[in-house]
């Protein structure tokens, strides 16, 4: 048993990678509960930038682990072959809300806390916003950067995207054109979003870029591996990493300005049916998908598209209610 | 009178409907809201709502001897009818916090749409009362809850009955709660709190209903010319003067102490127990004096979990 974990930390020497903790606590049972994040040191003294990954802010957003596990496995590899390329700090933070996680749920299990609505809270005293002031803590004091990985919801499907809060647009929008996703959505600023991670990091001048991509509870393959793409290649541009061979071009996003954003939303109650997937070039009129009653075989609703543009949300969760969204356009602005 | 003041279609059973009772007098500008369920599984709210329906109602009919209707009181005791049906804090299809969606959208979703609902129809009340118990896992020895208290709110506290009351700080979540919209608006406020979820506590609901009747009086939006007007005593707590007391250890918490007595330094407040050997971890002691506001009602607890709010000593706020 001993020599087991002697073998486990020699490992850790031999590829550099560092495991630090960053807060704990333990279980009514006694075990201990870890929430770490992965080190990967700058072979500088000291480094160009500091870049953070955060994911699993909500327990059933597994996309972002993913990723996360993608960016170790790739960093692993670059750091036998070229460690000279880590002109800086890359910190992973994979699984930030690890109960939640395992028990894939949104919330934080036991106590029913949203733990993305815990940060900036300035006297917190329950677990949950214990371990939000660790965090955010420990990312204001290692990070320069910083990316938060969320995976919508289980009923919206999304595509790959950064979304701004209006007002941090100027500084992140040069940042967020790096990342390889489909859509950059500037949004007005909204008091729900003041006690996310994402703003307080941004409140305190850490420029934090918020990737929402896909939906709960899956995992697409392509969507991973095209924002893996993307960070190698934020990375790249920050002068983090910096491979013998470039990192390949990105896509150039879509920039997508508060009233360029059409939301689009079920009349009745019933159930969804989509016509469509995400769609870059969905014109006026175009069918996304219609409302049916299952009680009297009624369609009740047809739903087109309300612009011509791109329909980078498309609702997958086939109960609706009256006022339910089941999809927004980015109008006017097509790929 | 009984109204319907929203009702949403859903897609296969009934609809989801917002009831609202109202009762006016001959001066309806003495107006107060009173609510509750905005959790779906805080029951002492919805029960003394119940109980002040029946009064009120009674009191219309003149069943009531020396009360009569004065100004308007308005009642919405089931806000979150979605989650209460449930038998949840939330409902499970948004996983939303309802008190964490004002002030609502009137096109958005469900949960957004009942809280624009509610500020809709109370934006023009003078007063209003949050009726609600603990949070998850934890029982309140009854207290209200109101950010920055001017004169009349405090004028206001002392008429509903109950000892204590919290200052809480603002947060960018306490900015999204009902309370919070309803100060916006100008509507003096209150959060009462009592009892624990998943919990109906009769005897803690009818002790509370004469201090809820004695601030309609207050308000005027009741009347009784036979009765006089009780100023009750009332202490302030401010948020720096809480003492909170966690667990340093996971396991079993059993407490030892009562909830809504004065606890002394020292003072044991519980153990925590091993789950499996039944050993004691840690014998839970409070490190300043104060009132027991708040104790930890699940007996599973993690380490770092709050297990006891203390509201220290702080000035008693007689009669003005």
């Amino acid at each position: 048993m001993r020599l087991k974990k002697i073998d486990s930390i020699t490992a850790r020497k031999e590829d550099l990678l560092q495991i630090r903790t960053i807060s704990c606590y333990q279980t009514p049972s006694g075990q201990r509960v870890e929430v770490f994040k992965q080190l990967f040191p700058s072979s500088r003294k000291r480094p160009i930038k500091r870049v953070a990954f955060v994911s699993g802010l909500h327990g059933n957003e597994l996309e972002g682990i993913y990723i996360c596990h993608l960016l170790t496995k790739y960093l692993k590899e670059l750091q036998k072959s070229q460690p000279e390329a880590f002109l800086g700090e890359i910190h992973i933070y994979p699984a930030v809300n690890p109960q939640a996680t395992n028990s894939a749920t949104r919330l934080w299990p036991f106590l029913s806390i949203d733990f993305n609505r815990q940060f900036g809270i300035s006297e917190g005293n329950s677990l949950a916003i214990k371990c939000a002031e660790e965090l955010i803590n420990n990312l204001k004091a290692s990070a320069d950067i910083v990316v938060d990985f969320h995976a919508s919801n289980l009923h919206l499907k999304e595509t790959p995207q950064i979304r701004i809060t209006e007002g941090f647009h100027k500084k992140l929008i040069p940042l967020a054109v790096h990342c390889n996703v489909n859509l950059i959505w500037v949004h007005p600023s909204s008091a729900m979003f003041k006690s996310t991670l994402g703003y307080n990091m941004n409140q305190s001048k850490v420029p934090t870029l918020v990737i929402e991509t896909g939906i709960a509870l899956r995992i697409d393959q392509s969507s991973s591996n095209r924002i893996l793409l993307g960070m190698l290649n934020l990375l790249y541009q920050a002068g983090v990493l910096v491979t013998k061979t470039p990192p390949p071009a990105v896509d150039e996003p879509i920039i997508a300005h508060p009233s360029q954003v059409i939301p689009i939303h079920s009349k009745h109650a019933g159930l969804f049916i989509g016509h469509t997937d995400i769609k870059k070039n969905i014109t006026k009129g175009e069918i996304i998908g219609e409302v049916v009653d299952a009680k009297s075989g009624k369609t009740l609703q047809k739903i087109t598209a309300t612009e011509d543009g791109f329909l980078f949300t498309i609702r997958e969760h086939p109960l609706v209610y009256p006022g339910a969204l089941v999809g927004r356009i980015a109008k006017d602005i097509m790929a | 009178m009984k109204e319907t003041i929203l009702s949403i279609q859903s897609p296969l059973g009934p609809p989801i409907e917002l009831a609202q009772f109202t009762w006016k007098g001959s001066k309806p500008k003495n107006s107060v809201s009173i609510v509750s369920g905005i959790q779906g599984n805080q029951l002492n709210g919805i029960y003394l709502c119940s109980r002040l329906i029946r009064f009120l109602n009674s009191v219309q009919s003149g069943n009531e001897s020396g009360y009569y209707l004065k100004g308007a009181i308005k009642i919405i005791p089931t806000i979150n009818s979605p989650a209460i049906f449930e038998g949840k804090s939330l409902w499970s299809f948004h996983d939303l916090d309802m008190n964490l969606a004002f002030p609502g959208n009137e096109q958005g979703e469900v949960t957004e749409q009942i809280a624009a609902s509610v500020c809709r129809h109370t934006k023009d009340t003078q007063f209003g009362i949050i009726l609600q118990s603990a949070d998850l896992n934890y029982n309140d020895a009854p207290h209200l809850t109101c950010l920055n208290p001017d004169g009349l709110t405090k004028d206001f506290t002392r008429s509903l009955g109950v000892q204590n009351v919290r200052e809480p700080k603002d947060s960018p979540a306490f900015k999204l709660s009902l309370h919070s919209h309803w100060i916006d608006e100008m509507i003096t406020s209150v959060v009462l709190s009592a009892g624990k979820a998943n919990h109906l506590d009769i005897t803690l609901c009818e002790a509370m209903l004469p201090g809820l009747i004695n601030s309609l009086l207050w308000v005027g939006a009741l009347g009784n010319d036979n009765k006089k007007l009780i100023k009750y005593q009332v202490k302030f707590t401010k948020q720096n003067k809480e003492r909170f007391i966690s667990s340093h250890a996971g396991g079993f918490f059993l407490p030892a102490v009562t909830l809504g007595s004065d606890i002394k330094k020292g003072q044991k407040i519980g153990d925590i127990f091993d789950i499996h050997s039944n050993a004691t971890l840690e014998p839970v002691l409070a490190h300043s004096s104060g009132y027991l506001v708040t104790l930890r009602n699940h007996p599973m607890i993690y380490q770092k979990e709050v297990l006891a709010v203390l509201l220290g000593n702080s000035k008693f706020h007689f009669w003005r």
